[in-house]
This record gives C-alpha cells, structure tokens and sequence, in this order.
C-alpha cells in the first residue's frame, strides 16, 4: 500500500512501523531509544507523529506504530515540533549529563531548567535499550529496579552480576553512553565486573572477552571458525568466497 | 542468618513451589505467598525460585522491587500504613507521619529496630470519609488525631518495646 509522509508518497507493507518507511523514504525523524536491532521500543517518545486517517488526527510514536491502512503522516508541523520540544526538555531535565543530550538541548534551543530538580550527573533516560539487548543476547543480567522517580536499571541486588558475560551490548545500544565501559591493557571493566579480552588473530586488537567466547560456544552452540573480530572476519569472509568464484571460472573455461 | 533459619525458608519456599504448576506465570502469586509467610522476601527464597521457574535473576529482582506489596528488607511485626491520599493529607496525614516518626524514631519505608513497628505511607485506603486514617496490621483507625497516635501504638506494645 501507499502512505503519505509529510507530502511525500512512500511504499509500505502491512505491518511496517512509519519510522522504518521514512528513513527508507529519506524523511528523517528524531528518536533515542531506536535501534534496528531492537525495534518498536518507544520509550523515548521523540519520534512521535500526527497521522491522519480519514481527517482523523492523532498522536503517534512512529517507531511502534505498524501500517495497516493507507494514512498521511506528518513529522514536522509546528504542533509536533513544539511537542517534540516539550518532550526534550522533559528528557534533558532527567539527563543532562549525557553528551547527545547536551547537544540536542542545545539543538532544540532549550532554556535552562528551573523548574525541576535536576540529578546533574545523570545521564540514563531510561529508555530500557540495555535491558533489552542483554535479555536479547540472553545473560539477563540487568533489568529495571524500583518504579516511579527512583526508577534506575541495575544489577540484582547492586552487586557485581554473574550473568554477565561482559559482551558490552548495553553500552553498545545506550543512546546517551549511560553505562559505564572501560578498556584498558586487555582488560574490560563493566558492571564493576572485570573481564579478559582476547585478542584478533588477524589484526591483534582485543575484541572480546573470554566469557563471552564460551557464551557463544557453549551455550548457543555456535560454532566460532578461529578468533577475528567482526572487521576481520568479514575480509576473510569476502576472501573465501573469492578464491571460491575464481575456482569456478578457471574450471569454467 | 543461621544456617537453621536458610533451612527452614527453604522448605517453606519448596512447599509453596509444590502448590503451583512450574510457570513463570505463577511468579507473582508465589512471591505474595512468601512475601505473607515472612513479611518480606527473603534472598534465599528469590534463589530457589529463579532456579524453580528458570527465571533470571534480574527479572525477580526487578518485580520484587517493582510492587509495593513486595519487600525485599525485613518488615516489622505490625505494619503500620499511613493513608497520604488527598483527602488523608489535607486532614493533616503529615502530622501523624511526624508524630509516629518521632515516638518510633523510624522514617517511612523503614523498620524499627527491634523489629516490632515498620512504617509506611499509602496513596490512598479507599476510606476518605474517615481521614486521616492509618491502618496498623489490617486493623483501620479512622480521624486519627496526633493525641492517639501513642495510644494506638501502645497497644501494639509500643510502650514496652521503647523501654527495651
């Protein structure tokens, strides 16, 4: 089917969420908690949406909104703009400490806060990103603790969690760089807990930690053919499957 | 905790585990079983039931801090819950928080040192008309004035335990 978005015609499948259709389409909307490994979070509510269905108008997050009929979608009218505002302002006053959100306060001429109470160094807006990529990797380590102003995501208990196999997706998929990873000599620190890192056989960099090599091995009972990192391993990848199309030419002729 | 103490939570967590068929969907109804039998959740009661349900640690930790019904620290002997609903607090519920924070010396969420009174603060008992009410162990008292407070808790034994 066809949709609108802002003016301009899209193709879309039943079922697709209208983020996925206007980046595809080239329409940019602004969304923290989105990652395409992990779709239809809609935490943050930055990418919120006005469709029209039938001159019907309403609010949407765009990021777990499927299509199922032909509608106009609008990203960028004043209305959703000044909504989008009220939202960043309500997120920076959670987060000011992150970096992104600095910038994006910046972006969307925000005023400095007076009216809430602010924890200056925070820098998670609980989007539940990390929660859901360690459940997804399957460690299920962290998880959200306590509910309502002293919401935070932690660890069991507060301690150093033996699930965790230290494989950083948390960090990896945090939009605001809220969770604390650090490398340094071989070793990474996550979760206060401090892990082994083996090294690339192909380019010597460390890339990940033995606990996270057993994980994979042992528990998914995947196979690891020799120890490269994601960029390696592609190279030889692309390197075999060149070898084996020469082989095919050359017997060809 | 002695190792008497582990025991008998065990068997207790394992007789509640045989009541019900091993879902995670039973989950919350085991947790307000022990949650009743102890007044609070004890640690090693969450370890048996992770490794019963196959359910993650996080996951148990997350929910048990996520209900209000649930505890994770140890309650005292007699509840007492303050209602600071609209109706409780323009009646002066904070005045009964204060008077009983000071005869206990305890601030609400938190127990008293003999494990006799825990304190807490409710959004609202359904019972307005009797602001402001608080409740000591089910039993309600309703147009509670700062006067009765000590009278309330005395009956509790809060006399004797402040002796002690």
């Amino acid at each position: 089917m066809n949709i609108v978005i802002d003016g301009k015609e899209c193709r879309a499948e039943h079922g697709e969420y209208i983020l996925d259709v206007a980046e595809r389409n080239g329409i940019h909307i602004p969304a923290l908690c989105h990652s395409e490994a992990l779709p239809g979070q809609g935490n943050c509510r930055m990418c919120i949406v006005e469709i029209i269905d039938n001159s019907r108008r309403k609010i949407v997050t765009s990021c777990s909104y499927p299509i199922t009929k032909e509608i106009e979608v609008v990203t960028c009218s004043e209305k959703i703009k000044k909504m989008r505002k009220t939202i960043m302002r309500l997120i920076s006053a959670r987060a000011p400490s992150s970096d992104l959100i600095k910038q994006l306060s910046e972006e969307y001429d925000l005023p400095p806060e007076t009216k809430f109470k602010i924890d200056k160094e925070e820098k998670c807006i609980l989007c539940g990103l990390c929660v859901r990529a360690c459940g997804e990797v399957g460690a299920h380590a962290i998880s959200t603790v306590n509910r309502g102003t002293i919401k935070k995501v932690s660890t069991p208990f507060e301690e150093t969690p033996p699930e965790c196999i230290g494989c950083g997706a948390c960090a990896y998929v945090c939009p605001t760089g809220a969770i604390e990873i650090e490398e340094h000599q071989g070793k990474r620190t996550i979760w206060n807990k401090t892990f082994e890192l083996f090294k690339c056989t192909g380019c010597g960099d460390y890339f990940m930690t033995q606990e996270q090599y057993e994980y994979i091995k042992n528990k998914k009972g995947i196979a690891i053919d020799g120890l490269l990192c994601d960029k390696c391993r592609k190279k030889s990848t692309g390197e075999k499957l060149k070898e084996a199309l020469c082989n095919v030419v050359i017997k060809g002729k | 905790m002695s190792s008497g103490k582990t025991q008998e939570i065990f068997s207790y967590t394992s007789s509640i585990l045989k009541e019900y068929p091993r879902e995670q969907r039973f989950l919350l109804a085991i947790l307000q079983d022990i949650q009743k039998q102890y007044n609070y959740l004890p640690r090693e009661a969450l370890t048996i039931i992770h490794e019963y349900l196959d359910i993650p640690m996080s996951k148990l930790y997350s929910m048990a801090t996520f209900y209000k019904a649930l505890s994770l620290k140890p309650k005292g002997k007699y509840v007492i819950k303050v209602c600071d609903g609209t109706a409780c607090h323009i009646r002066g519920s904070s005045l009964i928080i204060d008077e009983i924070q000071k005869l206990l010396n305890i601030s609400p969420g938190d127990t008293t040192e003999d494990g006799l009174f825990s304190l807490e603060t409710v959004n609202c008992l359904g019972s307005c008309a009797l602001a402001p009410v608080m409740v000591v162990n089910g039993k309600y008292f309703g147009k509670v004035t700062p006067k009765m407070v000590k009278k309330i808790i005395d009956e509790f034994g809060g006399q004797n335990s402040e002796d002690i």
